[in-house]
């Protein structure tokens, strides 16, 4: 009877490990072959892609997106970006040292998208309709204005007081009053949700997500804050074709 | 060579942890034939350079944690197996692995959005966990540290133990 009991006892632990393993290897076969995952709150696209096929379901890049240098450059980097997530914080100044670099000769091409991460940052996809209605009343300029402002004053881990979002808008030149209005209409929060959506169809896990193109149409998926040397060789290699 | 062990072992869970959110990345450039050698060197040891921008400081701090633990604690398994001891209790070495297991969770913490905690969370339909938790599921990490702590005080324990039969 104490043997059984043993035995027992001496079962249950190998057995948790291996239902642990089962879980965690589950999970990431989960993650890399449907590129998609449940962050947003909103329904979620079912498995819809394999491992490659996640990033041809990136969205087409159009007029219609925010971009930022050459909008024919030859490599554009397409960044999914959470405003209130600490590592995009430091991800947006990476990204700024590459266009001083490589977007000054018109070598690359900086496109903005909106990943905001509901479950980890409640006020993120408020502030990113913000900085859509700086589009709106400003133009790409204004865009890339609050955008580059909202990142320097936010504390991050959704600690942004939101009325520093219309003290953002007069900081960069916007009427306050149309901010104001744009912003409680809740009229870009479609816009944001399709970027989410694509975000996710295209295998992003998390944020900063982006996938840099290469004019042959090679793509780069990169996930994180990665520094710089991580970056610029991505860029080197997709302005080489490789 | 114990400790050689240790360190080689610490070394790969460190790495794996800073190439996780990117396999599919290096997958790409490694398999691929027009990349030079050069850059296919260049791009993994660039991507280790994640764990100063990619995580914060106290993610970082139990990563590099859980790694070493982790190398001090196989190195510690292997001496105690390769001692043959009979009556080898497995208390210790189950820690050590359900350490290495929740650190793994830990570490899919480091960017927004955890890699793997999120799937897993998705994967049994509870990824409101996560807005509950107070450090984003970096409790997962402490928990690793923790555990591969006690496991290494486990096995040291077995190891001391002389191989007798007690009267």
């Amino acid at each position: 009877m104490e043997n059984e009991i043993k035995q027992t006892n001496n079962l249950s632990i190998p057995i948790t490990i291996i239902i642990a393993g089962v879980l965690i290897a589950g999970a990431v076969l989960s993650s890399n072959r449907s590129g998609t995952n449940n962050v947003a709150s909103a329904p979620q696209p079912q498995a819809v892609a394999e491992n490659t096929g996640g990033l041809g379901k990136l969205a087409p890049i159009t007029s219609a997106d925010h971009i930022r240098g050459n909008p024919s450059a030859p490599v554009e980097i397409v960044e999914y970006s959470d405003p209130e997530c600490p590592f995009c914080k430091r991800f947006h100044s990476t990204m700024q040292q590459a266009m001083s670099e490589y977007g000054k000769n018109g070598k690359i091409a900086w496109v903005y998208r909106h990943f905001p991460l509901d479950q980890l940052h409640s006020k993120a996809r408020k502030e990113a309709e913000a900085t859509e209605c700086a589009n709106e009343l400003g133009g790409s300029d204004k865009f890339w204005a609050y955008t580059d402002r909202l990142f320097e004053v936010t504390p991050s881990n959704n600690n942004l007081d939101p009325a520093e979002l219309p003290k953002i808008a007069t900081y960069v030149g916007l009427d306050i009053q149309k901010f104001n209005t744009c912003l409680s209409s809740g009229k870009y929060a479609k816009h944001i949700e399709d970027d989410v959506q694509n975000a996710q169809a295209t295998g992003g896990n998390g944020t900063p997500w982006s996938i840099v193109v290469a004019k042959n149409g090679k793509k780069y998926p990169l996930s994180g804050a990665q520094p710089y040397a991580s970056v610029k060789q991505l860029i080197e290699l997709a302005l080489q074709g490789k | 060579m114990y400790g050689l062990i240790a360190l080689a072992v610490s070394i790969v869970v460190f790495v794996f942890a800073t190439w996780l959110p990117n396999f599919r990345l290096l997958w790409g450039v490694l398999g691929s034939s027009g990349v030079p050698f050069l850059d296919k060197l260049g791009l993994p040891l660039n991507l280790i350079g994640g764990i100063a921008t990619n995580f914060t400081l106290f993610s970082a701090s139990y990563t590099i944690a859980i790694a070493v633990l982790f190398g001090m604690n196989i190195a510690m398994i292997i001496y105690f197996l390769r001692r043959k001891i009979a009556d080898a209790r497995q208390a210790g070495i189950s820690t050590g692995f359900l350490g290495i297991a929740s650190g793994v969770l830990g570490i899919g913490c480091a960017a927004c959005g955890s890699f793997i905690l999120m799937n897993i969370l998705t994967f049994i339909g509870a990824s409101w966990v996560l807005s509950y938790l107070p450090l984003a599921g970096a409790e997962f990490g402490i928990l690793g540290v923790s555990l591969l702590a006690i496991s290494i005080y486990l096995t040291s324990r077995q190891i001391q133990n002389p191989t007798v039969c007690k009267i």
